[in-house]
This record gives structure tokens, sequence and C-alpha cells, in this order.
């Protein structure tokens, strides 16, 4: 009795073990980087404060779509670019302060909504292929926002100001600066603590979110989008329009990157016009990996442990990187391989998880059909 | 679809509208330059005070002698300001209340003190600071390893 009670356990804490094994590992990362790193805890602390203030918002946004069954939506990079052209168009109006975040938001809103439904239209053309269909879709809307700000914007869309403009007359600048705007969130309502600023303003929009995300779950249209992402097939043949409830997904997943990234931006306090969007769907995905999430389950809780663990990774690192080996692009090195092979083990585990519950019910089936044909011949013989 | 619903997101739209012409007039940023500077205005000569201290919100943010220039970046078409004007040398400074209503055509704004103290109309006083635009080669289009660039400062 006692030994089997012994094994369940074993068993419990393996199956644990596997099912957390990324964020384990993670902890695992920073138990060992933080005491070589050489931070101090308030330094630390502050800086995983502002990372969770600047970052959770985008990472949130990932979680629609994965209810929805469509998995880790690489293409929120989409509304990241429909949040910087906004942010253009307000800099170009020289909008400061927190008027110009909210202007940046509504400016933001039709063009998100635009590329939702331009994207959620495809993927719903590649049922099954919607984790690389997106990402695909983000590198081909790249192109597009590269044409736009490249060469349409100051020649056809007019821009004004000469800060952002480059000298030739059309074309955005490497760099737009949101000076007039950086921070204008986190500073307002701000509150220190021991030397750690809690951006409150922030922290409170994020918490609306997630108020917002525990609401939308119960609402009809989160329990449709909870149906279809569990099987297609059923909710089809429940009455659920399954293509337009995957396409509201993706389109509320892009409106509310477009929103994070102006939150993440105004934080930073400059646009890189031409890079800030491309690797941004890349580190939120493995942000919320890292969090415990999986390709066909997430919850708000991931994503604040995932924020924590990798942005303490991203932070330590570097110095870790240099306390061990002298030279700190070792570290650098080495968070990029990390937010990368996360994602790897991610989805390895997610498709090795599929494959193995799928001949376990295999297994099962044939067991079943065994002891019915077992049953048959034995009611034959009688 | 049903026409509440219609009626619901025309609503919801006109809000958003309504909210970013909101966000456009308050939030317009503009410099706002100090100039204690002798002005010459249709014959006459308004010469500048000695010295001239401005003050926003209590706290003083440019001390100007004559010929100095300061300034101030504020977000709406209203300025409040106090000016502390002592118009000699070891004089006794007075404070002066003025509010002034900035051009929302313009992102620097130069206001002469002399010609406002003076009460001389706003095209007098008031002009355009228009910066000159940073160097051809100082910030180029992108080049084609941008996009391999990684975002360090994540």
């Amino acid at each position: 009795m006692e030994s089997s009670e012994k094994k369940n356990l074993g068993t419990a804490i393996l199956e644990f073990i596997r099912n957390n094994i990324v964020p384990i590992m993670f902890i695992v990362i920073c138990f060992f980087c933080i005491p070589l790193s050489g931070f101090s805890p308030s330094y630390l602390i502050n800086e995983i404060v502002t990372r969770m203030g600047r970052n959770i918002f985008l990472i949130l946004c990932l979680l629609i779509p994965i209810m929805a069954g469509m998995g880790l939506n690489f293409a929120m990079t989409l509304g990241a670019m429909a949040g910087e052209i906004a942010l253009i168009f307000v800099s170009d109006l020289q909008i400061w302060g927190i008027p110009g975040v909210i202007l940046a938001m509504i400016f933001s809103i039709p063009f998100s909504i635009l590329l939702g439904l331009l994207c959620g239209s495809i993927l719903n053309r590649a049922k099954g292929r919607e984790m690389i269909t997106s990402y695909i879709i983000s590198f081909f809307l790249n192109g597009l926002y590269q044409l736009v700000v490249l060469f349409m914007m100051g020649s056809i869309i007019p821009i004004r100001h000469f800060s952002i403009k480059l000298p030739r007359g059309y074309g955005i600048r490497n760099t737009v600066s949101l000076l007039n705007m950086r921070q204008c969130l986190d500073n307002l309502l701000a509150v220190y603590i021991r030397g750690v600023k809690i951006p409150v303003l922030t922290f409170l929009i994020i918490g609306l979110l997630c108020l917002f995300i525990i609401w939308f779950r119960k609402t009809k249209l989160g329990q449709d989008m909870r149906a279809v992402g569990q099987d297609m097939q059923v909710a089809r043949d429940a009455g659920i329009n399954v293509e337009h409830t995957r396409l509201i997904s993706i389109v509320i997943s892009t409106v509310m990157a477009g929103f994070g990234m102006i939150i993440y931006l105004q934080n930073m306090g400059n646009l890189s016009t031409y890079s800030s969007h491309s690797q941004i769907g890349m580190f939120c995905i493995a942000a919320l990996l890292v969090g415990g999430a999986s390709v066909d389950k997430a919850s708000i809780g991931n994503v604040f442990l995932g924020v924590i663990l990798f942005h303490t990774m991203f932070i330590v690192a570097p110095s870790a990187g240099a306390a061990i080996t002298g030279d700190s692009m070792i570290g650098e090195y080495f968070r990029v391989f990390c937010s990368y092979g996360v994602i790897t083990i991610a989805l390895v585990m997610y498709e090795s998880k599929k494959r193995r519950s799928r001949s376990r019910s295999a297994q099962e089936l044939a067991r079943a059909a065994a002891r019915e044909t077992e049953s048959a011949g034995k009611a034959a013989v009688k | 679809m049903s026409a509440r619903r219609i009626i619901v997101r025309i609503g919801f739209v006109l809000l958003l509208v309504v909210l970013a012409a909101v966000m456009l007039v308050i939030g317009r940023g503009h410099t706002v330059y100090f100039d204690n500077k002798t002005l010459e205005y249709e014959g006459q000569t308004y010469s500048a005070p000695y010295r001239v201290v401005v003050y926003i919100k209590g706290q003083p943010i440019a001390k100007l002698k004559a010929r100095e220039r300061g300034m101030k970046t504020t977000i709406g078409q209203s300025f409040g300001m106090a000016l502390g004007i002592t118009q000699e040398k070891d004089g006794e400074e007075q404070i002066i209340e003025c509010f002034q209503k900035l051009p929302y055509n313009m992102d620097g704004v130069i206001i002469n003190l002399p010609g406002y103290l003076a009460g001389l109309p706003e095209e007098a006083y008031i002009s355009e600071f228009v910066a000159a635009p940073p160097a051809e080669d100082e910030d180029e289009a992108p080049g084609e390893d941008e996009e391999m660039l990684i975002d360090a400062e994540l």
C-alpha cells in the first residue's frame, strides 16, 4: 500500500517535471546566473518591474488565439507594425504625452483590424498549419510595411515633420524619437518603494486587460472560441461559425498587439522604424512558453511567470556570461539561443505529447476492439 | 446584422473619432522660447529688462538677462507662466502672472518678452522658431543588415 503510494507520488512528480520542464529549466538558469551577475537585488527588481510593465500587455495578446486553437500567433508582429505606423503619424502631428499615446492607440485600431482580417482569412485557409503560416505572413507584411514606410510616406502619404522624414524628402528615418511621450504612462501615478519604481498606471492597464480576458472567456464568443479550440468539427456541428470565430480571435489579438507595442515603445522612448517589430513576436512567444504555456494552453499566470523568468535571464545573462567566460557577448548569444531554444523545445514537446496521446487512444481503441471481438467469440461459442 | 448592433458600432466609432479629436487638441506639443531681447516694432523700441525669471507652476525654469533666450516644452494651446521682472541691476523683482494662447500650427513658438510686456499685438511678439533640418548624412535609410538586428533593449 505504502509502496504504491510512493510510486504514485513519484509518477506525479515526474509528470509535473515533464509538464513544466521549461519553467524549471529557467528557474535553474536564473538561480545560477543571478549570483554570478553581481547585480544588487534592488537593481534586479527594478529592471524586472520595468520590463513587466513594458512587455506583459504584448504577451497577453497571444492568449486569445491560443484559446481559439490557433496556436502561437507569430502574426502579432502585424499589430506591432500597426502600432508603429500610428506612432509615426502621432509624431508627425506632434501630439505628446498621454494624449499622444491614446491617439496612437486610436489610430492603430483601423490598421490592426485590417491586418488582422487579412491574416485571419489567410489562416482560415491554412487550418492546422496556423503557426508557420502566421510566421510567414509576418515576413510578407514586413516587406509591405517597409515599402509603405520607406517609399510611400512623405511621397504619397503626407508626412510633414522634418525630424521624422529622411533628408531625401520621402521615407521615415531609422529612428523616430518618442522622447516627448517617453514613459508618460509609467511615470503617471508611479510609486517608489525602496528605490524600485512601480509603474502603477501601466499595471492598472495590464490588470484591466487581464480582467477583460477573464470576462471574455465567459462570454458567448469566448465559449465559442474555446469550443473551436477543442474541436472544430464538433463546434461546427454545434452551430458555431468556426471561420468567423477564428477571424475575430486574430483581429482581437492584432488590435491588442498594436496597443501593446505602443505601451512598449512609450517605455523605450524611441522607435526603430525598421526593426522594432521584427523580433517582438519571437520574444513574446518565448516569454509565454518560458512561463509554462504550450501551443494549445496558456493562462494569465503563464504570462506573468514567463516575463519574470525570461527577462531575469535576459538581464543577468550578459553579466553572468562575462563573469564565467570574460566575454559579455557569450551572455548575449546565450539569451538569444535560449529564446529560440525554448520555442523549439515547446514545439517538440507539444508534438510529442500529441503523438503520445494519439497512440494511447489508438491503443485503448485496439484493446476495446479486442475485448469486443473476444466477447463476441464467446457468445458465438455459447 | 440587427439595427441595434449597427447603432452600437457607429456610436463606438463616433466615440473614438471624438476622443481622437480631443487628443489632437489637448495633446499638441509646443516648444516655447522666451526671448529677452530688445524689439523694434513700428518704429518704436521696446528694450529688454535687466533680468527676467520665468516661473512655471512656481518653479523658475529660465533666468534671462538681456539678449538671452530660454525654452520650455508644453502640451496644449494654453500656456500659463509668471514673469519675475527686474528692470535694472539691484532693482526689485516684480512678478506678473501671464497667460498666452499658443498657435496650433507652430511647433516652436518664440515669445518676445519686452514686446509681450508692452502689451503689443500678438503678431508683434510671437514668431515661429524654425529649426535647421539635420545634416544629410546624419541619419540614413535602413541598410540590408537592419532586419537582422536583435533588439538588445528588450
